[in-house]
């Protein structure tokens, strides 16, 4: 009986829809889809800290900085077709990712303190493509993109599409999207589990050794299905639901991130344990997160941003997100100042344990602590300033927009967070 | 299964009420840039450390996993 409610519901609803369709169909007013080129150029500064560092098995120090420079060039092809480019670099340093191999300074190792060798450091560069074509009445867009991404110790090459319908005078959007992306990993194994590794200075009972084998699989492969629905409700009222269907296999273990096990003895060299095994986490992860936003255009002065989302995997996790924004006019809308809240919450994957307390003879386990039990608290302020005019010129191009934000993380678990973001974006005179 | 029905009744809801049109020139306050119904452009940076930080992502019109050694 309730199958046969919604299913009348939904034919109604489609109905409905489609009439509204036939009745826009002779609006065919034209505006060309991006009237000129537009640069951005965005940056940010990341900083973090904390003691539960995974490359040591979720006890060390995970201070790590990030420089992200991007630049995104939007160019109109014609009336109907927009081409973008999205490139960027995240240059960081990372005292945990330099624990990989502690033994390669002059100081004692540590798991709390960085060692200077040449896991410290890395670039990570991303290079995306995006193509847009907007329909004649501006009721249908498909794009599709590539992407390609590269680090180190990791590489990624994604492609996909996605197809958007607007009925109702444009009040109404369905969008599906889907992405896939298939990435391989160059792991870099932490230094005792490498061939040839020995020192005279091991201290423990009996002779050290771990349970270590190599990874034979070395891609991970991204399957992402996007389903989108928004609507305007009113002239100053506006909402969309996003759900995603994200299916992953392959390595989804991080294969430098040490586990300790608590019916294993403990070796030594200076202060730093030796690893038991790398993190081993199943090769498949199925996740699907749904997340709704809801807009509301108080007054001239004041709108309300609002975003929730709930998340769950087949590994244990269930999240709840929470953002609030509310942007604040200035000089009659030059200017916007917006103070924003953002609050998360997580269950355990199942196979999180803290450091030194997994058992040898589990079939997974991993002392990331990211995928712990923790919540979080996100504070942040952001300044916006519009000129329509474009009065500051650099070459040939005008300011539009600068956008500026900072917010301060902090996460049950101890790790505290702060970032910078800066936007600038240029359009062609 | 309620989450689907709440989007299902949601959607439906959402259709109905959709019956009496904003026309386009009554869209000025919905075509404000603080009321796009996406995140603003450098929350990028933001949605970035996030998906390593935490087990969740997606459902933001954005990322939603892959491309990168996160979670």
């Amino acid at each position: 009986m309730k199958y046969t409610i919604y299913t009348i519901l939904l034919l109604l609803a489609v109905t409905t829809l489609h009439a509204q369709e036939i009745q826009n169909d002779s609006l065919t007013y034209k505006k060309r889809v991006l009237e000129t080129t537009e640069v951005d150029f965005l940056m940010s500064y990341y900083a973090q800290d904390g003691t539960h560092a995974a490359v040591t098995g979720g006890n060390g120090t995970e201070e790590l900085t990030d420089i992200t420079p991007t630049f995104v060039v939007a160019v109109p092809l014609n009336d109907d077709d927009v081409l973008t480019v999205d490139a960027g670099i995240s240059a960081y340093t990372s005292a945990s990712s330099s624990n990989i191999d502690p033994f390669d300074s002059d100081s004692p190792a540590d798991p709390f303190q960085a060692s200077s060798g040449a896991s410290q450091s890395d670039t990570w560069a991303n290079l995306n493509v995006n193509y847009t074509h907007s329909s004649d009445d501006r009721n249908t867009v498909w794009s599709g993109h590539l992407n390609v991404a590269s680090e180190y110790d990791y590489f990624s090459l994604g492609f996909g599409g996605s197809y958007t319908r607007l009925f109702n005078q444009k009040n109404t959007e369905l969008g599906i999207k889907a992405n896939i992306y298939l990435d391989t990993w160059n792991p870099q194994y932490p230094i005792e589990f490498r061939q040839g590794f020995s020192r005279p200075d091991i201290v423990g009972t009996g002779t050290y050794s771990n349970s270590f084998t190599e990874f034979q699989d070395e891609g991970r492969n991204t399957y992402s299905l996007s389903l989108s629905f928004s609507q305007i409700f009113s002239k100053n009222a506006q909402a969309s639901v996003f759900l995603d269907l994200v299916k992953q296999d392959g390595l989804l273990s991080t294969p430098h991130q040490r586990v300790y096990f608590a019916d294993v003895a403990d070796f030594f060299v200076q202060n730093f344990q030796l690893g038991d095994d790398v993190e081993k986490l199943p090769d498949t992860r199925f996740k699907i997160p749904v997340g709704a936003r809801f807009n509301y255009f108080l007054n001239e002065n004041l709108a309300l941003r609002t975003y929730y989302r709930y998340y769950f995997d087949d590994w244990g996790i269930s999240a709840h997100t929470l953002n609030i924004e509310v942007p604040i006019k200035l000089a009659s809308g030059k200017f916007t100042f917006y103070p924003t809240y953002r609050y998360y919450t997580q269950t355990a994957a199942d196979y999180f344990a803290p450091f030194e307390t997994h058992v040898s003879s589990s079939e997974f386990y991993t002392s990331d602590y990211d995928l712990s039990k923790f919540d979080s608290h996100q504070y942040g302020v952001g300044f916006k300033y519009y000129d329509l005019f474009t009065k500051l010129k650099v070459f040939k191009f005008g300011l539009k927009t600068l956008d500026l934000r900072f917010n301060h993380y902090t996460r049950s678990d101890g790790l505290s967070a702060n970032i910078i973001s800066a936007g600038f974006k240029f359009v062609l005179d | 299964m309620n989450y689907i029905k709440i989007i299902l009744i949601g959607c439906c809801i959402a259709t109905f009420t959709s019956c009496v049109a904003v026309k386009e020139y009554e869209k000025i306050n919905l075509n404000d840039p603080d009321m796009k119904l996406s995140a603003n452009s450098v929350e990028r940076f933001e949605t970035n450390f996030q998906i390593y930080r935490e087990a969740a992502s997606g459902a933001n019109g954005g990322k939603t996993g892959g491309g990168c050694g996160c979670n």
